[in-house]
C-alpha cells in the first residue's frame, strides 16, 4: 500500500494522493524563504511516454511535472536512457526536477535489467504522487497558467490539519515565482569536457544544462563538442577556435540571465552561434528580442512546428515556459520556424550574422526524431 | 496550398455488404470521405450496393449506385458519369481490388480517370508480400523470415530452415483470409492449398510464427509535402498468433518505452515514404519480441481500415475525412482539428484515458469455429470503451461488448483441464480463463500465466490490482471509499452487488447517497491542452465533471451497440437517420454508443456523442447528467428495448410505442390473445415451461414444429423439428428454460411464402412502407433470405389482408413510430408469424428504394406531426409506398467462408453479416445484380450440378429444362439424375462422397461446375450433403439452397444471357439526409 500525501498549491488547493519515490517532507519542514526539494512549479506534460527521459532533463530544474496520460512507471527505468548532461561530481549532478504527479503509478513487475520508477526516484530524492485528478488539475493550469506547489506528507493519521494547510500555503507563497528564477547556475557541467575529440567539426557547447542527446546527435555527425560551463566567458570560449558555438538547452527564466546573454552578445558575430531551447532564448535576448512568460508553456511530443521556407511541417517535442516576443525581433531576424497551432516563435534565423536557433528540442528524447535534419543544418551553417 | 482545381468530380468506391473483415468502419470512412469532398465542392458520385448504409442514403452523394462492385458494372457507372478521378482507399480491401482490376482492364486509362487516395505502384508495393518485405529491407528494418510459396513444395523448403510453427497468409486478402498457422507437415499441406486457391494471384507468404510476441498498430497520415503524424498507437493485450481484428486492444500503447516508441513510429512514417502513401491514411503493424529489441514490421494497409476507424474515435481524429482532403491536395497543416477548432491536424493527439476495443464473436452460432483464433479474423463485431485507467477501460469494453460478461470475471463451471485448455489455444475467452486461474491461484501465478498466454506482465498486473479490489469487496465493509474505488476501477454496480451479497439496488442508492456518481470527461485530441469544441464523452468516476448540460429538452437515441448477427449496420443507419431527422428539426440529439465503426459515433452526427456501454446503469447517469427524460428506444434493435422498462421506471419518456404496447407483443401469451381479439391468424402455437411440456406441445401441434426461446434478436436458437428425434436434439442444446423464460412452439408452415411489411404508425393513421417477398421459403430467417419489393409472386387479395391486419395492431397497441410484421401466406390462407413494434432490418433498404424517408416519418411523428400532416397518408389513414427503381432484390451476405467446416445450410436461426441490393427494372435483372454483389456472380454457361430432397423433385424439374435451355449442361447426382431422365432431360451422373472417386466433391475441386442447386431443408437424410456446400463456400462456386432460390437465378440468368448490362442511380428521397 503507498502512503498518503498531498499535492498543495500556491492558490489554496488541496489535493490528496499516494506517494511513491522518495518520501515527501511534513509542513514543519518546510523553511520559509528556502528551497525545499519537494517544492516547485506545476507544469503538464502531454507526451505519452518518455517519463524517465523527462526525468533525467536538466531543463525541469524546479519542476514538479503533471503527466497528462494517466499511467506512469509501465516500463521501468533504465540509466541507458537518461538525459543527464557530462557532468563532474560536483553538487551539481543528478536528477534535477522535483517529481511527478499522475494519475495511476504503475508499481508492478518489469523487464530485465530495470528499476522501477518509484525505486528510481528514491535513489535521487524526488517525489511522486499518484492517484490525484490530474485532468481537473491541468484544466486548472491551462485556464489560469502555472503555478507552485509542494509536496507533503501528513503529520498524523491520512489526513491535513488546517495548521498543516496554512504553514504549507505560507511556505508556497514566500517561494519564489519561476518568473524571474536563474536556475542556469544549478545545473550542467563545472568544468570544461570534450567528446569525440578527433571529430572533424569542432562545436563548442555552452552548457546551461545539457541534455545528453544534444552530445550524442553532434558527436553521431563526427563533431568534436567541447563542453563549457555556462560562466566561460567570450574570449575564452573564442580561443577554443570553434567552427561554430551551441547554446544548450537549460531550466528557468532566460531574461535573468544577464552574464550568459552578455556573453553571447560578444560572440555575436565573430563566430557562427546556435541554440537550441533555452540558448534559442538567450540569442534572441542578446540580438535584442524580449522573452516572456507563457500561460503554461509547451510541454510535450506533438506540437507541429511549420519551417516558413519549405513549408513543411513536422511533429516536435518541446519543453518551455517562456518563449520569444516575436514583435521584439529586430528587423535583420526572420522568423525560421513558427508553431502551427498558436504560431509562437520556435526558430529565428540570420543569415548575416549565421545565426540559427530552434525552440524545440530536435534531439527528441523523448520524442519524435522528425527534426533531427535541425543538426544538420547546423553543422552546415550559414554558406 | 488549396484543393485541386483540375478534379470536378470524383467516384468513391463503398466496401459492399458486410462481411467478417469488413464491417460498417467503411460506412463511417466511406460517409466521412463523400461528405468531405462535398464540402469542398466537389461532384461526388458513390457506388456501394450495401443498402444498409449510411453513406447511400440519398443526399449523401450526389449521384448513388447501388450497383455491383464488378469491374464490369463500374465501367458502365464511369462511361456514364465520366469522372475525373476514382478515389480507392474508402472501400477496404473491396475498393483497392476493385482499382487495381479497373486499371488493368485499362478501363481507368480509356476513360482517362486519375486514381487518388493510393496509386497502383502503391497499393502493389503494400499488398504484394514478397515487394513489402523489400521495401521493409529497404527502410533498414526487420521482417520474419520468410518466402512467398506457390506450392506445398515450396513451403517445404522454409520449413526445412527454421521448422514449425509457420503461417501461411494468401496474398491479396482482406482480413487474414485464409492466413493460418501450420504446426506440422499435413497441416501445412491442407493450409497451404487453401491458401493459394484463395488468393486471386495463387500465392502465399510462408513465414517464421511470432506467436506470443508483443504486437502494435500505428496509425499514420502522411500528405504530399513529406508531413507525417501518427494519429494513434494500439497495443493488442492478446500478443502475436491472434489476428488483430479479434484481440482486445487498447490505445495508446502501453508498455513501450520511449526509445522503441520512437523506433517504431520513425519506421511507420519510413514505411510510408517508401511505399509512397503520399496522401492518406495508412496503417503500419509491428511485432516485438518480448525483452528484446527485435522490432519486426508485419504488414501494412495503404488505406483506411477498421483499425483507422478504431484510432478515430479512440482519439478524435477524423482520419477517414482527413484523408480525403489529403487526397484531394491539401496538406495536414491545412486541415484543422475539429474537436478542438484551433490547432492543425498537423499535430498527434494526446491521451489523457485508455480506450480499449473488444471483439465480439458469435461462438453460439458458430460454436465449432472458435475453439481457437488464428491469423483469420472470426469476430463480427467490437466495443470500444474509454476510462481514465486501463482497467477501466478494459471493464466497461467487455461489459459494452454485450456478450454476458460483465468485465474481467472469473469463468463458472469449467474444470482446470477446460480452463487450461482456454489459456493454451487462443481462445476468444482467454482473459476470463487468466483471471479465474488469478482467482484461484492469486498474484504468484503472474509469471506462469506470462509464459504460457503472452499476455503482458503489465496486463497481468493489472488484473492482479482488479483481483485485490474484488477481494476487498467481498470481505470488508462497503465503504463509500472503497466503493467509490470500485467504480474507478469500472466495475458495475451489478458486479460490486454480487461481490458484496448486496442488492444492485443497494449499491445504486449508497452511490447516490454519497454522490458517487460518474463524471465526465471531454475526448478532446490534446489532453486538456486546448478548450474542447466537439462534445465527445466518456464516463470516469471522481473527477470533474465537464460539459455541463447540452439543453433543457435534448432527445437521446440509444443506437445498437457492437455488430452481431443479426444487429448491425441497419440499425445503426436508423439511428444516425434519426439523429439528423432531429437536427433539421432544430431538436438537440444525444447518442450513447459502444460501437467505434459506426457512423453514428463520428462526434459530427449528434449534438453529443457518449462512448458508453449500452446498459442501463450507463444510460441512467447520462440521463441525469443531461437532465434529458425523450429517448429513442426503437432504432437500435433489442438492445435499447431491453432497457426499456428499467428507464421508464427510473423516469424516461420512452417515445412512441409505450413499453406496454413493446411487451404486448414481446410476450406470446398476450401477442396470441391481440391476435385473436383482432380476428388474424396465427400458426398453431403453445408455450412450454419446460422439456417435458414442449414434446406435449409438438404432439398436440402435430410435426413439424418451430421452437424458439422467447426474447432474442436474429433467432437465436430457433429450431425446426419434423421428429421426436429432432426434437430431443433441441432439449440438449443447453437453451434457458423456465416459466419466466419460456420456449415457444409453433406449428411450421413448410412451404408457405414469407413476407415483411414495414410500417410507420401514429397511432391512427399507418403508412406502409412496404411490402417485401421472401425469395426462400418459410423456415429460412428472414434475415438471411433473398427478399424482392414489390412482392414477385403477388397476390392483391393477400396483400390488402396484410395491409389491414398491420392497420388493425398499429391502432390496437397505439403504435407511434415503427412497426414490423412478418407473414406467411400457405394455400392463400395469411398467418402472422411475428410482430415487432420497433424499427427493422429492412427500413433503410426499404427507405432507398421507394424513396420514402421513413426514420423522418417515425421522427416526425414523435415531434407530434401526424402522418396525415406529413402528407404521406390521405382521408382513408392508410396508404403504400411503391418501389422507385423498379425491382429491388436484397440479398443476405454469409461469412462462411471465415469457418472451416461450417454447413452454410440456411435455418431458422440468423446466421449472415450483411447484404447487398439489386436493383433493375425486371425482377431477374435485380436478381442477378444482388447475387453478384454479394460475391456469387450468376453463370451464364457450364454445368449446372443439382442434387435436390426428393419432396423437391418435381420443382426442380421445370428449373432443370430452364438451364437446359439457356444453353447449360446438367449433372446430378443419381437419384437425381434418375428423376429428371424419366422425365426427358439427360444429366451427367456425379457420385456423393462415400460413392468414391470421382465424386461431388471432385467434380467443385477441378472447377466444371458453375451453379449448385442443392435442397436440405426438411429432411434429416440431406444434412449429410452438408460436405458438398461446405466445397462450394470455400472454392466460391454459386450455390442456392431451396427451390424458390434456384427458380430466381434461372430468371437472373435469363436476363444476363440475354441483355446487356446497365446502370442506374438511386432515386432522390422525399427528406434527405444531409451531414
Amino acid at each position: 500500500m503507498l502512503n498518503v500525501c498531498y499535492l498543495v498549491l500556491k492558490d489554496g488547493t488541496v489535493l490528496k494522493g499516494k506517494s511513491f519515490g522518495a518520501t515527501a517532507p511534513l509542513s514543519k519542514e518546510l523553511v520559509l524563504g528556502t528551497i525545499n526539494p519537494a517544492a516547485g512549479e506545476v507544469v503538464f506534460n502531454t507526451g505519452m511516454t518518455g517519463y524517465h527521459e523527462i526525468l533525467t532533463d536538466p531543463s525541469y530544474t524546479g519542476q514538479l511535472v503533471l503527466m497528462t496520460y494517466p499511467h506512469l512507471g509501465n516500463y521501468g527505468c533504465s540509466n541507458d536512457w537518461s538525459e543527464i548532461g557530462p557532468e563532474d561530481n560536483s553538487d551539481r549532478s543528478g536528477v534535477k526536477l522535483c517529481g511527478f504527479i499522475t494519475r495511476s503509478y504503475y508499481d508492478g513487475p518489469i523487464g530485465p535489467g530495470r528499476e522501477t520508477l518509484g525505486s528510481f526516484l528514491k535513489s535521487n530524492g524526488k517525489f511522486g504522487i499518484s492517484d490525484l485528478d490530474t485532468r481537473a488539475l491541468t484544466l486548472s493550469l491551462r485556464d489560469n497558467g502555472s503555478q507552485n506547489a509542494v509536496v507533503i506528507s501528513p503529520e498524523n493519521s491520512s489526513s491535513l490539519t488546517d495548521s498543516e494547510i496554512k504553514q504549507t500555503l505560507n511556505y508556497l507563497e514566500a517561494f519564489p515565482s519561476m518568473a524571474g528564477r536563474n536556475l542556469v547556475e544549478e545545473v550542467g557541467t563545472g568544468k570544461i569536457v570534450t567528446e569525440n575529440p578527433d571529430g572533424i567539426h569542432h562545436v563548442v557547447l555552452y552548457d546551461c544544462g545539457v541534455k545528453a542527446n544534444i552530445v550524442r546527435e553532434f558527436v553521431k555527425r563526427d563533431c568534436k563538442v567541447t563542453i563549457v560551463p555556462s560562466i566561460t566567458s567570450a574570449s575564452d570560449i573564442l580561443s577554443l577556435e570553434p567552427d561554430f558555438v551551441m547554446l544548450s538547452n537549460g531550466p528557468g527564466d532566460p531574461a535573468m540571465l544577464k552574464n550568459q546573454i552578455d556573453t553571447v552578445k560578444a560572440l555575436i558575430g565573430k563566430v557562427q552561434l546556435t541554440g537550441i531551447c533555452l540558448g534559442h532564448q538567450i540569442l534572441s535576448l542578446a540580438l535584442g528580442a524580449k522573452t516572456f512568460k507563457m500561460k503554461f508553456g509547451h510541454h510535450g511530443c506533438n506540437h507541429p512546428v511549420r519551417d516558413e521556407f519549405t513549408k513543411k511541417v513536422f511533429v516536435t517535442s518541446q519543453n518551455h515556459g517562456f518563449a520569444v516576443d516575436r514583435d521584439t525581433l529586430p528587423s535583420d531576424v526572420d522568423v525560421w520556424l513558427v508553431n502551427a497551432n498558436d504560431n509562437s516563435v520556435e526558430g529565428i534565423i540570420n543569415k548575416k550574422l549565421n545565426i540559427q536557433s530552434c525552440q524545440f528540442h530536435p534531439e527528441a528524447a523523448p520524442g519524435p526524431e522528425d527534426s533531427e535534419w535541425i543538426f544538420d543544418s547546423f553543422i552546415k551553417g550559414i554558406k | 496550398m488549396p484543393a485541386r482545381t483540375d478534379l470536378k468530380k470524383i467516384l468513391v468506391i463503398g466496401s459492399g455488404p458486410i462481411v467478417i473483415g469488413q464491417a460498417c468502419e467503411f460506412d463511417y470512412s466511406g460517409t466521412q470521405a463523400v461528405t468531405a469532398l462535398k464540402e469542398e465542392g466537389y461532384n461526388v458520385i458513390l457506388v456501394n450496393p450495401n443498402p444498409a448504409t449510411v453513406m447511400t442514403s440519398p443526399g449523401i452523394a450526389d449521384a448513388i449506385y447501388v450497383e455491383p462492385l464488378k469491374a464490369e458494372y463500374v465501367e458502365a457507372i464511369i462511361k456514364k458519369e465520366r469522372p475525373d478521378a476514382i478515389l480507392s482507399t474508402m472501400g477496404g480491401q473491396t475498393a483497392l481490388n476493385l482499382t487495381l482490376d479497373l486499371d488493368n482492364k485499362g478501363i481507368l486509362e480509356k476513360y482517362n480517370v486519375e486514381i487518388i487516395g493510393a496509386g497502383i505502384e502503391s497499393i502493389n508495393k503494400a499488398e504484394d508480400r514478397g515487394e513489402f518485405k523489400k521495401v521493409v529491407e529497404k527502410v533498414g528494418l526487420d521482417s520474419p523470415y520468410s518466402i512467398v510459396a506457390t506450392s506445398f513444395k515450396e513451403a517445404l523448403v522454409l520449413q526445412k530452415e527454421i521448422g514449425f510453427p509457420l503461417v501461411i497468409r494468401p496474398s491479396f486478402t482482406l482480413g487474414g483470409m485464409g492466413g493460418n498457422i501450420a504446426y506440422s507437415i499435413e497441416e501445412l499441406e491442407r493450409i497451404m492449398t487453401r491458401a493459394i486457391a484463395e488468393s486471386p494471384v495463387g500465392s502465399a507468404l510462408v513465414e517464421e510464427s511470432l506467436i506470443g510476441w508483443k504486437e502494435y498498430e500505428m496509425e499514420v497520415m502522411r500528405d504530399k509535402n513529406d508531413n507525417a503524424i501518427i494519429v494513434c498507437s494500439i497495443e493488442n493485450i492478446d500478443p502475436m498468433g491472434v489476428h488483430t481484428g479479434d484481440s482486445i486492444t487498447i490505445a495508446p500503447a502501453q508498455t513501450l518505452s520511449d526509445k522503441e516508441y520512437q523506433k517504431m513510429r520513425t519506421g511507420s512514417i519510413d514505411i510510408l515514404r517508401e511505399v509512397g502513401v503520399d496522401c492518406g491514411g495508412s496503417n503500419v503493424q509491428f511485432a516485438t519480441k518480448p525483452d528484446s529489441d527485435r522490432m519486426i514490421v508485419i504488414e501494412m494497409n495503404p488505406r483506411v481500415s477498421r483499425s483507422s476507424a478504431l484510432a478515430s474515435k479512440a482519439t478524435g481524429f477524423p482520419i477517414a475525412k482527413c484523408s480525403a482532403k489529403l487526397a484531394v491536395g491539401f496538406t495536414l497543416d491545412e486541415v484543422i482539428n475539429e474537436i478542438t477548432g484551433v490547432t492543425a491536424s498537423c499535430f498527434e493527439p494526446a491521451l489523457d484515458y485508455c480506450a480499449v476495443k473488444v471483439p465480439r464473436f458469435e461462438m453460439e452460432k458458430f460454436p465449432t469455429a472458435y475453439s481457437a483464433l488464428g491469423t483469420q479474423m472470426k469476430s463480427v463485431g467490437e466495443s470500444l470503451a474509454i476510462g481514465r485507467t486501463a482497467l477501466e477501460a478494459v471493464n466497461k469494453a467487455i461489459r459494452a461488448a454485450e456478450f454476458g460478461y460483465d468485465g474481467i470475471t472469473e469463468m463458472e463451471g469449467l474444470s482446470d483441464a477446460e480452463i487450461q485448455t482456454i489459456l493454451r489455444s487462443a481462445h476468444p475467452r482467454r482473459i476470463f480463463a487468466i483471471y479465474t486461474v488469478l482467482k484461484q491461484q492469486g498474484p504468484e501465478a503472474v509469471t506462469k500465466l506470462n509464459k504460457v498466454t503472452g499476455y503482458d506482465r503489465w496486463f497481468l498486473y493489472m488484473m492482479c490490482q482488479l483481483l485485490e479490489l474484488e477481494n476487498r469487496i467481498e470481505k470488508e465493509e462497503l465503504t463509500p471509499d472503497l466503493l467509490e474505488d470500485a467504480k474507478k476501477a469500472g466495475l458495475s454496480d451489478d458486479r460490486i452487488a454480487a461481490l458484496s451479497k448486496k442488492s444492485k439496488q443497494d449499491i445504486e442508492d449508497t452511490r447516490i447517497k454519497n454522490n458517487i456518481v460518474p463524471s465526465y470527461h471531454f475526448v478532446d485530441t490534446c489532453a486538456g491542452e486546448f478548450t474542447a469544441k466537439t462534445p465527445f464523452f466518456y464516463s470516469t468516476y471522481g473527477e470533474i465533471n465537464e460539459g455541463g448540460q447540452l439543453s433543457d429538452n435534448s432527445v437521446m437515441i440509444l443506437a445498437s451497440g457492437p455488430n452481431r448477427i443479426g444487429q448491425g449496420l441497419e440499425f445503426d443507419t436508423c439511428c444516425t437517420m434519426s439523429t439528423l431527422s432531429y437536427k433539421a428539426k432544430g431538436r438537440k440529439t444525444i447518442i450513447v454508443n459502444s460501437n467505434p465503426e459506426t457512423v453514428s459515433t463520428d462526434f459530427k452526427i449528434s449534438d453529443r456523442l457518449y462512448m458508453e456501454p449500452l446498459t442501463p446503469e450507463y444510460v441512467k447517469s447520462i440521463m441525469d447528467k443531461e437532465g434529458v427524460k425523450d429517448i429513442v428506444v426503437q432504432l437500435g434493435g433489442q438492445t435499447p428495448l431491453n432497457m426499456a422498462e428499467e428507464l421508464e421506471a427510473y423516469g424516461a419518456n420512452i417515445l412512441g410505442t409505450s413499453v406496454k404496447g413493446i411487451f404486448d407483443t414481446e410476450d406470446r401469451g398476450l401477442f396470441a390473445e391481440l391476435v385473436t381479439k383482432l380476428g388474424l391468424r396465427q400458426p398453431k402455437n403453445r408455450m412450454a415451461g419446460n422439456f417435458a411440456d414442449v414434446k406435449k406441445c409438438a404432439k398436440e401441434i402435430g410435426y413439424p414444429v418451430l421452437l424458439r426461446p422467447s426474447f432474442v434478436i436474429g433467432g437465436r436458437s430457433m429450431f425446426i423439428a419434423y421428429s421426436d428425434e429432432q426434437l430431443e436434439e433441441f432439449t440438449q442444446k443447453g437453451i434457458e428454460i423456465s416459466e419466466k423464460k419460456p420456449v415457444l412452439v409453433d406449428q411450421f408452415l413448410e412451404n408457405a411464402f414469407e413476407y415483411d411489411l414495414d410500417a410507420v404508425s401514429d397511432g391512427k393513421n399507418v403508412y406502409v412502407g412496404g411490402i417485401m417477398q421472401h425469395i426462400e421459403a418459410a423456415g429460412i430467417h428472414s434475415g438471411d433470405s433473398a427478399c424482392v419489393f414489390p412482392p414477385y409472386e403477388s397476390n392483391p387479395k393477400i396483400e390488402q389482408e396484410m395491409i389491414d391486419a398491420a392497420v388493425k395492431i398499429a391502432r390496437e397497441i397505439q403504435v407511434k413510430g415503427f412497426l414490423n410484421i412478418q407473414f406467411a401466406a400457405k394455400d392463400d390462407v395469411l398467418y402472422i408469424i411475428e410482430v415487432n413494434p420497433r424499427a427493422s432490418r429492412t427500413v433503410p433498404f426499404l427507405s432507398k428504394i421507394s424513396s420514402i424517408n421513413l426514420v423522418d416519418a417515425a421522427v416526425s411523428v414523435w415531434q407530434g406531426t401526424d402522418l396525415k400532416t406529413q402528407g404521406l397518408v390521405g382521408d382513408a389513414g392508410v396508404a403504400i409506398g411503391k418501389c422507385t427503381c423498379g425491382w429491388a432484390v436484397k440479398e443476405a451476405v454469409f461469412s462462411f467462408d471465415r469457418f472451416d467446416m461450417i454447413d452454410p445450410v440456411l435455418g431458422p436461426e440468423m446466421k449472415s453479416t450483411g447484404e447487398a441490393i439489386g436493383t433493375g427494372d425486371t425482377f431477374g435483372e435485380a436478381f442477378s445484380k444482388a447475387q453478384a454483389s454479394v460475391g456469387s456472380t450468376l453463370p451464364t454457361s457450364g454445368t449446372v450440378f443439382i442434387s435436390v430432397n426428393d419432396k423437391d423433385k418435381d420443382a426442380i424439374l421445370p428449373i432443370a429444362k430452364k438451364l437446359a435451355d439457356l444453353g447449360f449442361s446438367i449433372a446430378a447426382t443419381k437419384g437425381t439424375a434418375n428423376f429428371l431422365y424419366k422425365n426427358g432431360l439427360l444429366a451427367e451422373v456425379i457420385q456423393k462422397l462415400h460413392q468414391g472417386h470421382p465424386h461431388a466433391v471432385d467434380y467443385l475441386a477441378s472447377g466444371k461446375i458453375s451453379l449448385l442447386i442443392n435442397t436440405p431443408m426438411g429432411s434429416d437424410s440431406e444434412v449429410a450433403d452438408g460436405y458438398i456446400r461446405t466445397e462450394a463456400v470455400k472454392l466460391k462456386v454459386p450455390y442456392t439452397t431451396t427451390i424458390s432460390a434456384a427458380i430466381a437465378a434461372v430468371e437472373g440468368i435469363d436476363h444476363l444471357v440475354n441483355n446487356k448490362i446497365e446502370v442506374r442511380p438511386l432515386p432522390g428521397m422525399n427528406v434527405e439526409i444531409s451531414l
